[in-house]
């Protein structure tokens, strides 16, 4: 589904990605897994092009999309989640979810989309007519991840949908990603600082220090590995 | 009809208002010169208030489309009179120069300057306002800082009763007219998919971009139609109703200013929001110059501040708050 090689990245003359190179097959949960500043983040930014790869190849089904702009990808499927609740506040629940659905492809399946949403988040069909800003932080979480399902991804990029919620909350988050991929079908990235639950929750695991790749492997290699669990991921 | 109604409904109000407006200059002894200076100020908000309104970006370079468009006016009426060219079909060309100027300029300024966000952004076009008067000064193009005096240029080509009518009169119509323009193209954005991606950016850019919305094209989009309408203004009042122009003062960031309160004390982002902010600010800056000469800016700045301060979204956006949910509120917007 998505195959990153080599990609090189930065802010001014700051390097923070040194050639990471990632595979996600379709209908899986893959996570990114490392501490805070190992460049997690602007990878995710860097394959979705709000960040401009310096150099190295994106395929996203079977097609290069290094330098394609943003609003092209989410055209062609592929969205991501921002990390921190980049919602519209002064607008409601319900309006906010419709302006998820702005492309044209996505709007004629404007309704289908949005039993879905209500049908993962049963909780945001009560909200609807409430100000977005006014919601509790899971609530928020909830529609940042509810507003990119209504634009009809194919793959969705996550960046820390547990961080900042009680622990609760964080083991629904997953248990949401993982109806998305097993209900809807839809191919998941993932990064995380919360190893623990991701590790639990994902198919394959890459882990990412100091912008670079430093081990791979299904969640039981990951867990079975104590020199990884340690010096990366301080479990 | 009904939903051309709701659709272009909100129009009617604002239109009504500079029906008004046009009313009172125009029957009330003496309140000609008042109600054009209030115009001048509607035109200025409502071209300013597609940018920074819709876009959230601040632009203290502003004035400089009104500056190129009054030398869009300037140059067609002084070098077409050269040619011996004469009639209406001058102004016209003068027109479209008053449009290709600041569109040309908006697009050179914006496909630099709007890659850059809030402040850096506002800092920057400071520079390109001021970087653009000293091009013109220092490489002396269109006449440098000895500017540009076309009065017997403009008779020779409208002859003398029609030119003097045109800076009495029929300049500040046409001013209305650019106004009420500028309202309706602002509604238009407001109802079609450019609107919907413009709140989405100016909300929040990175959210936008997430809804697959190409940000820059549409920030572009608001730019130059902004620039363009302030084109108009600056050469309709600015060169048809004074015949000359002056790098200093088409330049002067002060308009820009003035552009910047109106459009936040009226509500930026609404329609009617511009006309407001006009009306309170012209009105309130002229009659404290006659109540309290010399006076005037230290009253005035305060009541300003007490302004913004109750109505943070702007008069509009809090009247469009008390009316959501009214049969009212599809007239206001």
């Amino acid at each position: 589904m998505l195959q990153v090689s080599e990609l090189e990245s930065g802010y001014g003359p700051m390097q923070v990605l040194w050639k990471p190179s990632i595979r996600v097959r379709k209908g899986t949960i893959t996570s990114l897994l490392g501490p805070n500043g190992v460049g997690k983040s602007t990878f995710l930014m860097t394959v979705f092009g709000s960040v401009t790869p310096w150099s190295g190849k994106i395929i996203y089904e079977g097609e290069e999309v290094t330098h394609l702009p943003t609003h092209i990808k989410v055209d062609k499927g592929l969205t991501l989640v921002p990390e921190g609740k980049h919602l519209f506040g002064g607008m409601t629940v319900y309006e906010n979810l419709m302006m998820g659905a702005y492309l044209k492809r996505a709007q004629q399946y404007r309704e289908e989309s949005l039993e879905l949403v209500y049908s993962l988040f049963p909780r945001l069909k009560e909200r609807g007519k409430q100000l977005a800003g006014s919601l509790s932080g899971g609530e928020q979480q909830m529609v940042t991840v509810a507003r990119a399902l209504m634009s009809k991804p194919k793959m969705i990029m996550l960046d820390e949908p547990s961080q900042g919620l009680a622990p609760l909350l964080v083991q629904h988050v997953f248990e949401t990603i993982q109806k998305m991929k097993a209900q809807v079908g839809l191919t998941i990235l993932l990064v995380e600082q919360n190893a623990d639950a991701s590790l639990a929750a994902t198919d394959y695991v890459y882990v990412m220090h100091e912008g670079r790749i430093k081990a791979e492997g299904t969640p039981e290699d990951i867990k079975s590995s104590d020199e990884i669990r340690e010096a990366y991921l301080g479990l | 009809m009904g939903k051309r109604l709701s659709t272009y409904g909100p129009f009617i109000p604002v239109l009504a208002l500079y029906v008004i407006i046009f009313l009172v200059g125009k029957g009330v002894q003496g309140m000609w010169q008042v109600m054009a200076m209030l115009t001048f100020y509607c035109a200025l908000g409502q071209a300013f208030n597609i940018f920074l309104g819709m876009t959230g970006y601040v632009d203290f370079g502003y004035v400089a489309f009104l500056g190129v468009g009054t030398y869009g006016m300037a140059l067609s009426i002084t070098y077409l009179a050269h040619q011996g060219m004469t009639g209406p079909a001058v102004i016209i060309i003068g027109f479209l120069l008053a449009l290709i100027f600041p569109a040309l300029l908006s697009m050179a300024v914006g496909a630099v300057a709007l890659r850059l966000r809030g402040a850096y952004f506002a800092i920057a076009t400071i520079g390109v306002n001021e970087g653009f008067r000293y091009l013109i000064e220092g490489a002396k193009i269109w006449n440098g800082s000895e500017g540009m005096i076309f009065t017997s240029e403009l008779n020779q080509v409208l002859g003398r009763d029609t030119a003097s009518g045109l800076s009495t009169f029929w300049a500040d119509v046409y001013l209305f007219i650019i106004a009420a323009l500028a309202a309706l193209v602002t509604l238009h954005f407001m109802r079609s998919r450019i609107g919907y991606a413009l709140t989405a950016l100016r909300e929040d850019e990175d959210a936008a971009k997430v809804m697959g919305i190409n940000v820059t094209k549409y920030k572009i989009i608001a730019f130059i139609t902004s620039a363009c309408f302030a084109g108009l203004v600056g050469g309709t009042s600015w060169a048809l109703k004074t015949p000359y122009v002056f790098p200093p003062e088409v330049f002067e960031i002060h308009y820009t200013i003035e552009a910047i309160i109106i459009v936040l004390l009226g509500g930026a982002g609404t329609l009617m929001g511009p006309v407001i902010g006009a009306l309170i600010y012209g009105l309130s800056k002229y009659y404290l110059s006659i109540i309290l000469p010399g006076f005037q800016l230290l009253i005035f700045a305060p009541i300003i501040i007490v302004i913004i301060i109750a109505f943070p979204d702007g008069v509009m956006g809090v009247v469009k708050q008390r009316l959501r949910g009214t049969s009212l509120a599809r007239f206001i917007e």
